[in-house]
């Protein structure tokens, strides 16, 4: 099998569009320096190095994965350094410490499988994390999901979705049966006894404090989202959905009348353009962005995405629609389907009840999160402040995402024990 | 046990994978569609400052008057950004207008953004890969417009309020433009909050936006109509007793309340009277009137680049006889714009044909290659040469003999009729239009100074000066 050989030429090719983008916002702004080709000798050597490490490690996880996490980076870094070149050096050292965290976490997790004895205990550390944001949140840029502990500030939501998957697949892998079976009929619903669903519950809870406390709509959506997915997928009842749909339609109903908040947002994507210039504003410029792009973009540096508040984190999708067009941004969505796709047929191939759920679990988080922030910035969805994976300006979300592909990565791996 | 739970748990991920796929294939055709079907949509919505932010980057083209002479060019900021110089100020200042940051453009570098700045070349389409050739400037656009006359017509205007409007009869050609008081364009920023709360609205450009009573020029209007729905001829008599009794109600009078005796059309024109002019409208009735209003065209909108507002024309169906006789001499409800009086005295200056009033004769790239031509067309045909010809002959009469006089120019038949128009404001207007030479009319003319009184002493000399010079 040569899969290795091919994720080394991936790699390289990969690597090469990340650096392609970043000379060509340094020719187009006159700033070729030092620093940018330390970055991109060093971002290509360090990706190779990862891949001669894992195989000396042994692994052999999809050779898809890494690829396409480092176009997806490489287009990232090229955006942060167009849109905000004063936070591109620290954007660069979370792609380290990410690509880091991805060969470590690809490791640990080979021993999946011995992990789903501690269900609580991820559980417990989900809920430790999401309540650390709830608690001493603080508000950075409209979303009081931050932690500030010393130097150090990171969103716990995204470390916690790790946890809260892994929580949710081992607590399913055990109870499934109970979830499938034992239901009682509420009218037109199978539940099962309220005392089997309390952590379902606990979690659906927890969404909903996050959401009307920390105004974090992104987090909620996609916390609830994934344990109604999940239950799904270990029960297989399409009761859980309905009743999850019918639970998050009653739930919008009350919040749309309770709070301003979520009025606002959902108003202004029924009909933006009655207060454009207000709370309709920044959707409005996104939408200026992606129009002004056209098919083939303004090109690097060309555009005028910095008239977009915070575009750099949750509204670089926008930015990358007007620089690089439909052609570029199709691209990235097209990049994600792929992963996404290979996220879910690791998932399929996986050949242990609980490595499936877990996969599919964070199969399900990637895809809600891409869907939620492309389909905010685009107005096919309402807006949910939440970032984009891998491309997003941000410590916490590199850092987990690339934990999260070391995690499947290592569930991807088919190693002879398993047979 | 195991491949059992498996089985099941991969049916329903199966499920879930396929729906999410299917999420983001749905998202992939809406990106689309936004960024395709609606771009230019959302290009060229007004609140999208990516136009006037990119166009601020590109070196403007110039504006430039028939001679090319430069009316506005840009300049380096400092700043890697351009800003605009106008060299005549606040001569041209309606016509060309002002290039703000801050509060916008008007004028031509509002209406042809897109030329000046090349941001709409067909070229830009291809979005960054134009990059490779670079735009580094925009298109020159050449006008019609004939600067030194333009001048000359600003400083005819003294320190009065008005406006004055010439035009090139046979081509619709707009030769000057000029709208009191103007403003400095080239700084607009600076004076923007004076300019803008003045009581005289010196950014309001009067020769097409300004709304007045025409006063007796429209009665040149009511001779044609009459003479081509042959309710009198040339030798008609019409006897002027100095008022005019209407209903039980009304009475019209003459100004200065003289009786102009026993005369016939020519004559009536020459001395303005209001009594023949008011019996004639009542002759005419209000459809015929109504009908005259839309064959000279009023209702309807000029379709080049010229920003007009549409004339005010009186609802003739339920109007009483009086304000009909009114109307017949300019006064009562009825309002409009220099522009249009311009356009009624071209019509007699060539044979009765309206030709469409435009500014802008051409655009060329930075090296000269010619982009777009713009050319003449007819605006509308109400009235036939003959008749034509004999309303131009009457106001040669109303230049040599009558109240226009002060517009005569020794050698050069000048052909004019004033208005004296009242108003609540004030004083009244003091109106002139006209044409010369009246036998090959290269320039026709309509001059309104506000609140300046008689038009035959304020209005006709100004027209005097400009078809001078325009004619030397």
């Amino acid at each position: 099998m040569n899969l290795a050989h091919y994720e080394l030429r991936l790699l390289a090719l990969a690597s090469l569009i990340g650096i392609t983008g970043l000379f060509a916002v340094g020719f187009a702004t006159n700033s070729i320096n030092n620093m940018l080709f330390i970055v991109s000798v060093c971002f290509l050597f360090i990706v190779i190095a990862v891949h001669f490490l894992q195989k000396k490690l042994g692994h052999s996880g999809d050779p898809l994965l890494l690829p396409l996490a480092v176009v997806l980076i490489g287009i990232g870094l090229t955006m942060v350094l167009r849109l905000k070149p004063t936070l591109f050096v620290m954007q660069s050292l979370w792609v380290l410490v990410g690509l880091i965290a991805f060969v470590i976490s690809a490791a640990f997790f080979r021993r999946l499988e011995q992990f789903a004895q501690y269900k609580y205990l991820w559980g417990i550390m989900g809920i430790i994390l999401l309540l650390t944001a709830i608690l001493f949140g603080v508000d950075i840029g409209g979303n009081k999901n931050w932690v500030i502990v010393g130097p150090i500030r990171f969103q716990p939501s995204e470390f916690a979705k790790i946890f809260i998957v892994l929580f949710l697949a081992s607590y399913l892998t055990e109870r499934h049966e109970l979830l499938t079976f034992a239901t009682k009929r509420y009218g037109p619903f199978d539940i099962p006894h309220p005392r089997f669903i309390a952590p379902l519950l606990a979690i659906w809870g927890l969404a909903m404090v996050m959401f009307v406390l920390q105004r974090d709509l992104g987090s909620a959506l996609l916390f609830f989202g994934v344990t109604i997915v999940m239950t799904y997928m270990a029960s297989g009842r399409i009761g859980y959905i309905t009743l999850g749909v019918a639970l998050f339609l009653i739930g919008s109903f009350l919040c749309y009348k309770l709070y301003p908040h979520v009025r606002v947002r959902v108003d202004i994507w029924l009909n933006p353009w009655s207060d454009p210039n207000g709370t309709a504003f920044q959707i409005v410029q996104s939408l200026f962005a992606l129009g002004a792009g056209g098919v083939l973009g303004s090109g690097l540096t060309y555009g005028f995405p910095n008239l977009i508040p915070e575009v750099h984190t949750d509204f670089v999708f926008a930015a990358i629609g007007e620089e690089l067009g439909f052609m570029g941004a199709s691209a990235v969505l097209l990049f994600y389907l792929i992963l996404i796709y290979r996220f879910f047929s690791i998932a399929l191939k996986s050949p242990k009840p609980f490595s499936t759920l877990v996969a599919g679990g964070l199969a399900t988080a990637t895809a809600l999160q891409v869907f939620l922030i492309i389909g905010g910035v685009t107005k096919f969805f309402p807006l949910t402040g939440i970032t984009l994976p891998f491309i997003s300006y941000g410590g916490s979300s590199m850092v987990a995402n690339f934990i999260l592909l070391g995690l499947l990565s290592a569930i991807s791996e088919v190693r002879p024990d398993d047979a | 046990m195991h491949s059992n739970i498996q089985d099941k748990f991969r049916s329903s991920i199966r499920r879930v994978a396929f729906f999410f796929v299917s999420i983001l294939v749905m998202l992939f055709i809406y990106l689309s569609y936004i960024q395709i079907y609606q771009s230019n949509f959302l290009v060229s919505h007004p609140l999208n400052r990516r136009t006037t932010e990119a166009s601020r980057m590109v070196e403007h083209g110039k504006i430039l008057d028939r001679h090319k002479d430069i009316l506005a060019y840009s300049v380096s900021d400092g700043a890697g950004g351009y800003k605009r110089q106008y060299p005549y100020g606040s001569i041209t200042s309606h016509i060309i207008g002002y290039d703000s940051l801050q509060y916008g453009k008007s004028g031509i570098e509002a209406s042809h953004a897109g030329y000046l700045s090349g941001l709409s070349n067909p070229e830009r389409r291809l979005g960054s890969i134009t990059h490779l050739w670079d735009i580094k400037s925009g298109n020159n656009v050449i006008l019609t417009l004939d600067a030194s006359l333009q001048e000359i017509a600003y400083k005819a205007l003294g320190t009065n309020r008005g406006a004055i409007v010439a035009i090139s009869p046979h081509t619709g050609e707009i030769l000057l433009l000029v709208s009191k008081p103007g403003f400095d364009p080239n700084n607009i920023d600076r004076d923007w909050q004076s300019l803008s709360q003045s009581d005289v609205s010196p950014l309001l450009n009067r020769a097409v936006q300004g709304l007045y009573p025409p006063g007796s020029i429209i009665k040149t209007m009511v001779a044609e109509t009459a003479l081509t729905e042959k309710r009198i001829n040339l030798k008609s008599n019409f006897n002027c007793s100095g008022s005019l009794k209407i209903g039980t109600d009304y009475t019209l009078n003459e100004s200065n309340y003289t009786a102009h005796g026993n005369i016939d059309l020519e004559e009536a024109l020459a001395v303005s009277c209001n009594i023949t002019f008011g019996t004639l409208s009542l002759q005419l009735g209000r459809d015929k009137m109504a009908n005259m209003f839309e064959k000279y065209g009023f209702n309807k909108l000029l379709t080049s680049d010229v920003p007009e507002v549409p004339s005010r024309i009186p609802s003739f169906s339920r109007m009483g006889d009086g304000d009909l006789a009114q109307t017949g001499i300019g006064q009562g409800s009825l309002l409009v714009t220099p522009l249009r009086m311009a356009m009624l005295a071209s019509c007699y200056a060539n044979n009765g044909t309206i030709m469409q009033p435009y500014m802008v004769k051409q655009i060329t790239a930075p090296d000269g290659t010619v982009i777009k031509n713009f050319h003449e067309e007819e605006f509308s045909s109400p009235v036939n040469s003959q008749i034509a010809k004999q309303i131009q002959q009457m106001m040669v009469t109303v230049v040599n003999n009558g109240t226009g006089s002060a517009a005569r120019i020794s050698g050069i038949s000048v052909a004019g009729k004033t208005g004296t128009a009242e108003n609540p404001l004030g004083n009244p207007h003091a109106w002139f239009i006209g044409f010369a030479p009246a036998d090959n009319p290269q320039i026709a003319i309509a001059v309104i100074v506000e609140n300046g009184g008689s038009g035959g002493q304020v209005a006709a000399p100004i027209a005097r000066k400009i078809l001078e010079q325009a004619l030397r």
